[in-house]
């Protein structure tokens, strides 16, 4: 079997009747699909070209395309694919290409292929014939080798009388699968069983066109509901989701980085041997993206010097200090009276001068978003929590619910929204319920409960899906009139506002099936992981992958002797895993679950092969880095890695 | 007449076969049969033996009944689901033809058809299990049957000279499991290999009868070593056959080389089931020589 | 790709022996995983404290990479009697071989999704049958989109233009008709009559 390809061209004595009665014809040929991935354009399209002028027919147009059964992407593009006054269709592609071909463009179309009898060949790859999908698994009674596939009667009795030489009648190449399975079960002593076990008959009624249909109904629903692509990790919030939020104790050190944000490190405002309270400013913003750093304990200065940060991947310089345990608020924190006469400017110098900056993960400084400079129809409070495992935002919606609307209100303000609206995944109906509640009477605030899928909580996405709206390629929220704010950042912002409290503290989850005991803590800037994972009774095994926030877009932490930072949601202690990438198979998954629509399986090849203008052309600057590709990646292939490596490239191209 | 009341009784039984035509004359064969095959016990009628289609096992056993014979009706899973077959066990009962032998036949693609679907809604043990079922009043999707049920005589074949044996003991033994009242096997070349296999087979207690093919000539007993699955025929019968075209022309040395097999093995079975392949007509001979 | 459906409690239970190792694949769990169900089931196998461990893992069929993540459970395994798959056939069967003389057991049965291979299903369009139909019937699958996969035109058993086995279901020759009627191409309705080839499996089935 060459390269297996799911298609072949049909002869031309079949095609000729219908080229001949075929006008203004254009051809639509597939790049194909689980093949190895080494061409990026297949030679049928040529082939059928060829045919179609040996019989003297002039083609108006053709293209080739990845993943024509893909009727999403498919669509979008077809408009601009097919010329003005084309009458026929010839579609070189598997079945399902030419039907999806059929049903967008409404001419007639024409199959130039034929789809190859892949009947059996199900699982990743069309490498070997094994599950017929015969609804009605027997490899419990067959010793693990499938009698349906591997016997060409598909007996599940016993052997007939066909098999000579321990050969199969229909192919003396092949070896007769009732051998096979008489042999091993008598291996494992299991032929007792096998003999006693009642007459198997095959139930035909369970290969059900209906419960297919259905089925598919249902995933097409799944997958894009609300926005093209993303995917349904194990949510294993169950550790800590009911766990309410405990105050972590007083640490005696803390060690805080000056850049735990997007942007320019701040510059340090205190020496060694400076005594400090809780809130005082310690780190002053050094530019328009950066944000000043506080105080999160009183106590004594200890260094002032290059620490181990947890996601910048090397040191970065961090203030230490040593607490007195006391706890003493800095002089300057005072609650605020008369808040509703705030203006939107002071409202942004607040936000600004108390270090608030994204907490869901990106770090980007708040009062920028605030200051958009264009309309805003909306602000979107980021309740989803779409990443696996994390709890913290859950928490501090159902334990800070007021904190959190009046912050939003705040936000909206400052951006001269009409309009907030808070978004919640339906895995969280008891926030959704609080939250409804406590807006019942706020004519502009609404609660959305969202059909959970990863990565809703990405900007981008949650405007699509909230708002309908599609943010353009290189723009931002706020060039659709939204503005998107994360949970904690709104309580930060309430505290900052109300209390006059800088951001010193957040809400971590520490979780994971590693973790002895998962919870959910208010923990100070600057507190050790470490420290962390030991108050949570330990790790219960060496064999762990520990990552500071979620699974898919975490960062792992091969040393724990770091600090948390303002946007560190949780710490989670996770089983390993040991693959091994192999090369891409083509399957097509990572454009499927791709939110961005991008072709991921591009990026990876292009990135092997340094064609860094091509990866460029194709978007790659795009890419949120969700790493749904990643996971759903068949081959193991490290993608966001690559793709990370090749938006460098693509930067270093672009500068010269 | 059930087969199996004459195993019940002890007679030691002799079946032959004979494969109705690709045509709508079915004349010869019922002349030939009565010529020859008078005498026997049973006539089995193939199901387009080989997958090649033909007139149907049912119509031409319902003729050969008609004309004084005793057939057994061949059944196999190839062509049909399970509603046809259930319905064609009906509709044989109805005629009064009670023995069935119950196989899961060739698949489609050695056959002259070979674009055809392969069924195998059922195989042979299922296909003994539904017999049961319908003997008992019900069908395989549960529904009771109108009036009194049918009865049969059910029958199953085996491969005792298989290269894998075993396996095709395990088989034999869920067959009977499934209701197989007695078995005719493979063509045996080898007394001592059907020997061997019905010191295993005999525990099952159904009666066995020993598969006879009559030897044409020599590329025939070499075609079936290289083509037919569970027969192999030993090369000094291929030497016999070829030492002298015009005895096996005849027929003479086939005859001879197959009553030699009976009488070999007829101590170790319950009787003898002649495939002469279109030579019906030495039927009576090789019963004669072997002292039947 | 595929769609998996836990087997009946009883039906598990009478395939396992002693204790269990139980290997879950979630590859294609955006199409289908029964996962909700799966974690219930191995919840009362860990109650009743038969089981030695559990691997949740992905695309078990890759056999390279389940070697490697198998290795790591070795002891778990040895432990255990039964290895219990909650996969595709294709899983188990890649399970079966790796793990030897492991009695190894599958706690699934596969669904047939013919025609979604390429991406996750969007639509139930193409049975792979090897000899594709739709020039002649306007680019709608006839294997497909009518229940007896009929090449030669409608059954007698559409009612009000539905099909005789799915009343929910809209007769594929119905819809065939139409489209051709549509795009004018009624004529191919006057082709010679269709026979369908079942073999043509050969093609591949040659590797």
């Amino acid at each position: 079997m060459e390269n297996y390809t799911k298609y072949k061209l049909k002869g031309s004595d079949e095609l000729a009747p219908f080229l001949q009665e075929a006008d203004q014809i254009f051809v639509v040929a597939c790049n194909k699909c689980f093949k190895e991935f080494e061409t990026v354009e297949e030679p049928d399209l040529d082939a059928f070209l060829a045919m179609a002028e040996a019989q003297g027919k002039t083609v108006i147009g053709s293209a080739k395309v990845d993943f024509l059964c893909n009727k999403t992407l498919t669509e979008k593009q077809w408009k601009d694919l097919v010329p003005e006054g084309t009458k026929s269709v010839f579609a070189v592609s598997c079945g399902l290409g030419v039907q999806t071909v059929a049903d967008i463009s409404g001419l007639t179309t024409y199959a130039a292929a034929n789809s190859l009898n892949y009947r059996g060949h199900h699982g990743m790859a069309l490498t070997k014939k094994a599950c017929d999908a015969c609804a009605q698994c027997y490899l419990n009674v067959t010793g693990g080798i499938c009698p349906v596939v591997d016997c060409q009667k598909s007996l599940l009795n016993g052997q007939c009388g066909g098999a000579k030489n321990g050969k199969c009648e229909v192919d003396p190449d092949k070896d007769c699968a009732w051998e096979r399975i008489y042999n091993k079960l008598k291996e494992q002593g299991r032929l007792e069983e096998f003999l006693a076990q009642p007459v198997q008959t095959r139930d035909y009624s369970r290969i059900n066109h209906k419960v297919i249909q259905d089925y598919v109904k249902a995933s097409r629903e799944n997958r894009l509901d609300g926005y093209y692509g993303g995917v349904h990790p194990s949510e294993n919030k169950e550790y800590s989701e009911h766990i309410p939020l405990v105050r972590f104790p007083e640490p005696e050190t803390v060690v805080i980085p000056l850049s735990q944000h997007a942007g320019a490190p701040a510059n340090p405002a205190v020496e060694v041997g400076d005594y400090v309270k809780v809130g005082q400013k310690i780190g002053t913003s050094a530019g328009f993206i950066s944000a000043n750093i506080h105080a999160s304990v009183s106590g004594t200065v200890e260094a002032v010097e290059p620490r181990l940060h947890p996601t910048k991947g090397g040191d970065v310089l961090s203030v230490v200090i040593r607490s007195d345990g006391k706890d003493i608020p800095d002089d300057s924190i005072k609650p605020r009276e008369n808040i509703e006469d705030l203006t939107p400017d002071e409202i942004v110098n607040i936000v600004n001068e108390n270090g608030i900056v994204g907490m869901g993960g990106a770090g980007f400084p708040t009062y920028v978003k605030l200051k958009p400079g264009k309309p805003i129809d909306a602000v979107l409070l980021n309740g989803c929590e779409c990443e696996p495992y994390l709890t913290a935002d859950h928490r501090v919606l159902l334990e800070f619910a007021d904190d959190v609307i009046c912050g939003l209100k705040l936000v909206m303000k400052a951006v001269a929204a009409p309009k907030g609206i808070i978004v919640i995944e339906d895995n969280k109906p008891d926030a959704i319920e609080l939250l409804t509640e406590k807006t019942k009477d706020i004519d502009n605030i609404e609660v959305v409960s969202a059909k959970t899928k990863y990565p809703q909580g990405a900007e981008k996405m949650l405007i699509k899906r909230v708002m309908g709206r599609q943010v353009p390629s290189g723009k931002l929220p706020a060039d659709v009139g939204a503005c998107v704010c994360n949970i904690s950042s709104v309580k930060a912002i309430a505290d900052a506002v109300c209390k006059g409290m800088p951001l010193t503290e957040r809400v971590v989850t520490v979780t994971g099936e590693k973790i002895a005991k998962p919870g959910n803590y208010i923990v100070k800037i600057g507190t050790s992981v470490n420290e962390l994972i030991k108050y949570c009774g330990g790790l219960t095994s060496d064999d762990v992958l520990i990552k500071m926030g979620g699974p898919m877009m975490g960062f792992p932490l091969p040393d724990t002797e770091v600090p948390v930072l303002k946007s560190t949601n949780g710490i989670i202690a996770i089983n390993t895993d040991s693959t091994t990438p192999v090369e891409c198979i083509k399957c097509g998954r990572c454009v499927d679950v791709c939110p961005m629509e991008l072709k991921p399986l591009y990026f990876q090849k292009y990135a092997d092969e340094g064609k860094w203008q091509e990866m460029l052309d194709m978007n790659v600057r795009d890419c949120i880095e969700c790493r749904c590709c990643e996971y759903i990646c068949s081959s193991k292939i490290p993608l966001v890695t690559k793709i990370k490596n090749g938006k460098a490239e693509v930067m270093k191209l672009l500068k010269k | 007449m059930k087969i199996t009341e004459c195993f019940d009784r002890g007679e030691f039984v002799v079946t032959a076969e004979v494969g109705p035509p690709k045509g709508i004359n079915i004349d010869p064969v019922v002349a030939e049969a009565k010529e020859y095959l008078s005498g026997i016990t049973a006539v089995n009628v193939t199901d387009c033996q080989s997958s090649v289609m033909r007139i149907g096992s049912l119509a031409t056993c319902k003729v050969l009944k008609d004309a004084g014979l005793t057939p057994i009706y061949q059944l196999t899973c190839r062509d049909r689901n399970r509603i046809a077959l259930q319905s064609d066990l009906l509709s044989a009962a109805m005629l009064g033809i009670e023995n069935v032998l119950a196989l899961t036949g060739d698949h489609t693609k050695l056959g002259d058809h070979p674009q055809a679907k392969p069924v195998f809604d059922l195989d042979s043990v299922s296909l003994l299990h539904t017999m049961k079922l319908l003997e008992s009043g019900v069908d395989l999707g549960g529904n009771a049957l109108v009036g009194e049920p049918p009865k049969f005589a059910k029958g199953a074949v085996v491969s005792p000279c298989s290269d894998s044996v075993d396996v095709q003991l395990a088989k034999m033994e869920r067959k009977v499991m499934a209701g197989a009242e007695y078995f005719q096997t493979q063509a045996v070349y080898e007394p001592e290999k059907f020997i061997e296999f019905m010191e295993t087979a005999k525990q099952f207690g159904r009666p066995v009868q020993l598969g006879i093919v009559l030897l044409k000539n020599a590329g025939m007993a070499k075609f079936m070593n290289k083509n037919v699955a569970g027969i192999h025929v030993p090369d000094e019968m291929i030497a016999e056959l070829a030492a002298d075209k015009e005895k096996a022309k005849s027929g003479e040395t086939g005859v001879k080389i197959a009553a030699e097999i009976i009488k070999a093995c007829k101590p170790y079975c319950q009787g003898v089931h002649i495939m002469a392949l279109g030579w019906e007509s030495k039927v009576p001979e090789i019963l004669k020589l072997a002292g039947l | 790709m595929l769609i998996t459906q836990i087997k009946d409690k009883e039906a598990i239970a009478s395939a396992i022996k002693g204790k269990i190792f139980i290997i879950n694949c979630h590859g294609c769990k955006e199409v289908h995983f029964p996962e909700t169900q799966a974690k219930e089931i191995e919840k009362e196998w860990c109650d009743e404290g038969i089981v030695t461990g559990i691997l949740t893992t992905d695309y078990i069929c890759n056999p390279e990479n389940l070697a490697l993540r198998l290795e790591k459970h070795r002891a778990e395994i040895e432990e255990a009697d039964t290895v219990l798959v909650l996969s595709c056939g294709v899983g188990v069967q890649t399970v079966a071989e790796y793990l030897g003389n492991k009695r190894v057991c599958a706690a699934c049965d596969t669904y047939p999704l013919p025609g979604g291979q390429g991406v996750t299903p969007l639509e139930y369009d193409c049975d792979q049958c090897g000899e594709c139909w739709l020039n002649l019937t306007g680019g709608i699958c006839p294997i497909t989109a009518c229940s007896k996969s009929l090449v030669n035109g409608q059954c007698g058993g559409s009612k009000n233009g539905k099909c005789e086995v799915d009343p929910d279901m809209e007769c594929g020759w119905e819809r065939i008709y139409r489209r051709l009627a549509q795009l004018g191409r009624l004529d191919v309705l006057k082709t010679p009559v269709h026979i369908h080839n079942f073999a043509t499996d050969l093609e591949v089935g040659k590797e």
